[in-house]
């Protein structure tokens, strides 16, 4: 009797269920996909900060002092500490490998040679990757490299391929000022001489000329392992850029780790922190001394906590918005079916009864459009996601839909519609039968 | 007149007798408003508030002397540019030297203004500021600090001439800063004799802002090299610009949620109200006079709800951006006519909606209760 009367009033009563069940399904719509956006801004505005470079730098525990201004090096160091390149790959082993998007080694180098025309050179260089596979044994290699590190660099011609070194030739990149100045394009050639006992001579291809609007277009950029043969010095790196995917920081944050209890050390280690990143990296590359760049890292993490701070309050807001809207849908449902309720009454149902019957439609509905409303709202955040920060991701289901969403959204509207009719329900089950019979009739 | 009368006197009394129904019109409509106020509020000041966030990353602008050799800035320089861009923006100078520590090791020295730079660097983690009284203060890179015997009695020598600097603290930047130590720039100059040859400068506001003063100062400022931190101007722009449009197509969602809500109950309460329609229309009111009847009432409604809902919206808003971005956002009463216009459309379709199904209905079966 009971299924059957909740079966009849969904047959019968098609327009009330209808406009019910679309503020449900609006509702809970407009709530997913700003709680889907909520959750996935973070990664998008990593990489759209990913302009401002690396947020982490590894150098050498044991290196000299930097002598540099505006960029260019005073005192060229010589010698002085290496990391090992083959050490790198121990990054992508680390607790938070998968959250290092970029890696870029460097290895500052001083240039001196002669072109095919006949003019001296002596410029300073920089040793980077362009476009190299990073892999620790398993796992899908990252390609990474300085022009992923720094989108704005531009190049007319092509990067570097550090394929082509061989023991006597390789291929470079120059920057747009020390190209105009020696008067080289894309295809000539430069004649070098070897730096130290150990190097290499070496005759280098230029394919690219780079624009970069800082001291690097002064500069000639050539692949890693260019760079270690003519300084002589296999292996080596001075300094690695490291970009990463990190949480803001907090007080917790800027905790010493070693100082910690070791619960809260895990948690802390647990944690992508810039701070915990660095501090693992350490772990990993004995030597090393890795550090957040303050200016990235923290004013990064003061905008990304500001948009996402933005995001969950207009959450929040347009969770209360569809809350009244549909609680204020559910109670007009109701009300208009006030006659029913005294029918149903002056036929001998009991209040129970007659309030199971309708929170049972209440239940089933808000479940059916709340259901919809969390497909409609994933469909819609992927959409606005790839519309707005596009860039590459393919839009797929299982991306777009969030499983840990689901239960939260239907309960919610589970919980809304029952609120917003409970008023209602009580109200006219308050009413004499008789009452709301005459003054119907 | 009398007409008239009637009408205001039926309107009154349609909606004090119907407590329950008017309120809860009353209601939807109030949240329409205060939630429209609200979005509409926080987007117009979003980009203000954005590009005040990205203050954070420091210097915009860098300038340097556009002559060959000699780097060094004319004196006043800094005053002029300071007048240039206004006082909004943060000009910080700074000067240079390689001077050597008591073990030997040559190291950077930079002369600047700390007050100016604590601002300008908010990033910079500073254990202790030095006071500004303290003409002999330094700031110590956290690993240029590692060159030196003693923190607290610096001991540098530039050309010969030895100078003892009070450490007060390490900075920790993860960048250059770290292998440099800082002094005041008035002890710089009388120490060394070189001149400011750099000054970076903060310029709120997006990329066309930044535009426009890096060509007044050109403009003002000739032999002066002017150029812009490309990066941190351009991802200022890609990162306001989007988070715009998202904020724009959550706004749309949001309000067309709401919008589609409120008209479903609203236009279920003018269904409901058949009977009270078939029994005007027995006694005589024609199609146009009950239609304006209506429309009048979901008027009245909508006009109230604009008046609370634009207070609660205000105050939701100002609550968001305090939460949020620590600064207030204070009502707008330009949001207001959008808000009214809004509303006014809701109600009137609200009301308009049902007249298709009024229209076919025979008073005399409805008034026998078929």
């Amino acid at each position: 009797m009971f299924l059957r009367l909740l079966m009849e009033s969904f047959r019968r009563q098609r327009r009330r269920k209808l406009l019910a069940g679309v503020a449900i399904l609006l509702g809970t719509t407009a709530v997913t996909a700003m709680l889907a956006l909520a959750t996935t801004i973070g990664d998008h505005i990593h990489s759209e900060l990913a302009v401002y470079g690396a947020n982490i730098v590894v150098y050498p525990e044991a290196d000299q002092l930097d002598v540099k201004i505006g960029g260019v090096d005073v005192k060229p160091a010589s010698g002085g500490a290496y990391l090992k390149e083959s050490a790198l790959k121990k990054l992508r082993g680390i607790f938070w490998a998968n959250n290092i998007t970029g890696v870029s080694p460097e290895l500052p180098i001083r240039l001196i040679g002669k072109t095919a025309a006949g003019n001296a050179i002596d410029a300073s260089a920089t040793g980077m990757w362009f476009g190299h596979a990073l892999s620790s044994g398993g796992g899908p290699a990252m390609v990474t490299g300085a022009p992923a590190l720094h989108p704005l660099w531009k190049v007319s011609g092509e990067w570097p391929k550090e394929a082509e070194t061989n023991f006597a030739a390789a291929e470079i990149a120059l920057g747009s000022s020390l190209a105009s100045q020696l008067g080289l394009r894309v295809g000539d050639t430069i004649q070098t001489m070897p730096t130290t006992t150990s190097g290499q001579q070496m005759t280098l291809r230029v394919t690219g000329i780079v624009t970069t609007g800082d001291a690097i277009d002064d500069q000639i950029l050539l692949p890693l392992n260019a760079a270690q043969a003519i300084a002589g010095t296999p292996d080596a790196v001075r300094r690695v850029e490291v970009s990463a995917r990190t949480k803001p920081e907090d007080a917790f944050a800027r905790k010493d780790p070693d100082s910690l209890s070791p619960k809260s050390r895990e948690v802390w280690y647990c944690s992508p922190y810039a701070n915990s990143i660095a501090y693992q990296i350490r772990e990993a590359i004995p030597g090393a001394r890795a550090e957040q760049v303050r200016r990235v890292e923290q004013s990064e993490g003061n905008v990304l906590k500001r948009i996402s701070g933005l995001m969950w309050l207009i959450s929040a807001a347009a969770m209360l918005a569809a809350g009244f809207a549909v609680s204020a849908a559910m109670a007009t449902a109701i009300l208009e079916r006030q006659g029913e309720i005294g029918l149903m009454r002056s036929l001998g149902a009991s209040k129970g009864a007659i309030a199971m019957l309708f929170y049972a439609e209440t239940g089933l509905l808000s479940l059916f459009a709340g259901g919809l409303g969390y497909l409609a709202g994933s469909g819609l955040a992927a959409w606005l996601g790839a519309r707005i920060f596009g860039g590459g991701e393919h839009l797929s289901i299982s991306s777009a839909l969030n499983p840990v969403l689901f239960p939260v959204i239907v309960a919610l509207a589970l919980i809304v519609a029952i609120a917003g009719s409970t008023p209602a329900i009580r109200r006219a089950l308050a009413m004499e039968p008789s009452a709301i019979l005459r003054s119907d009739a | 007149m009398s007409s008239q009368l009637n009408l205001i006197s039926m309107l009154r009394r349609s909606l004090v007798h119907r407590r329950a129904r008017s309120f809860s019109a009353l209601l939807a409509m109030t949240i329409s408003a205060a939630v429209a106020t609200a979005l509409l509020t926080l987007y117009a000041d979003l980009d203000a508030k954005l590009h005040r966030e990205f203050r954070s990353f420091g210097a915009n602008v860098v300038i340097t002397s556009a002559a060959q050799g000699d780097k060094a800035l004319a004196p006043g320089t800094l005053e002029r540019v300071q007048t240039a861009v206004g006082p909004e923006a943060i000009a910080a100078q700074f000067a240079f030297a390689v001077a050597t520590t008591d073990r030997g090791t040559p190291v950077v020295v930079a002369g600047t203004d700390f007050d100016a730079v604590r601002r300008l660097n908010s990033w910079w983690q500073v254990d202790t500021w030095p006071a500004a009284t303290d003409a002999n203060a330094a700031l110590l890179g956290q690993r240029a600090a590692q060159f030196i015997g003693d923190e607290h009695a610096v001991q540098l020598s530039f050309a010969d001439r030895p100078l003892t600097l009070h450490g007060t603290g390490r900075i920790r930047t993860g960048a250059d800063e770290d292998s440099r130590i800082y002094m005041p720039i008035a002890a710089f100059t009388a120490w060394t004799g070189a001149q400011p040859s750099l000054i970076e400068v903060q310029i709120p506001g997006g990329a066309a802002k930044v535009e426009a003063a890096i060509s007044s100062l050109r403009q003002q400022l000739p032999g002066l090299k002017v150029e812009p931190v490309r990066q941190l101007v351009e991802g200022e722009d890609r990162i306001v610009d989007k988070t715009h449009a998202l904020m724009y197509g959550a706004v749309v969602l949001i309000a067309l949620t709401v919008a589609v809500s409120v008209l479903a109950t609203l236009s279920a309460s003018v269904l409901e109200r058949r009977r009270d329609f078939a029994l005007m229309k027995a006694l005589g009111g024609s199609q146009p006079q009950l239609m304006a009847m209506f429309l009048l009432e979901a008027m009245v409604l909508a006009l109230a709800g604009v008046g609370v809902g634009f207070v609660i919206g205000s105050a939701a808003a100002l609550t968001i951006s305090q939460l949020n971005f620590h600064t207030a956002t204070l009502p707008r009463l330009s949001v207001l006519p959008l808000v009214f216009l809004l509303n006014i459309l809701i109600a009137a379709l609200a009301a308009l909606f049902p007249v298709r199904v009024l229209r076919s209905l025979q008073p005399a079966a409805l008034l026998k209760g078929e």
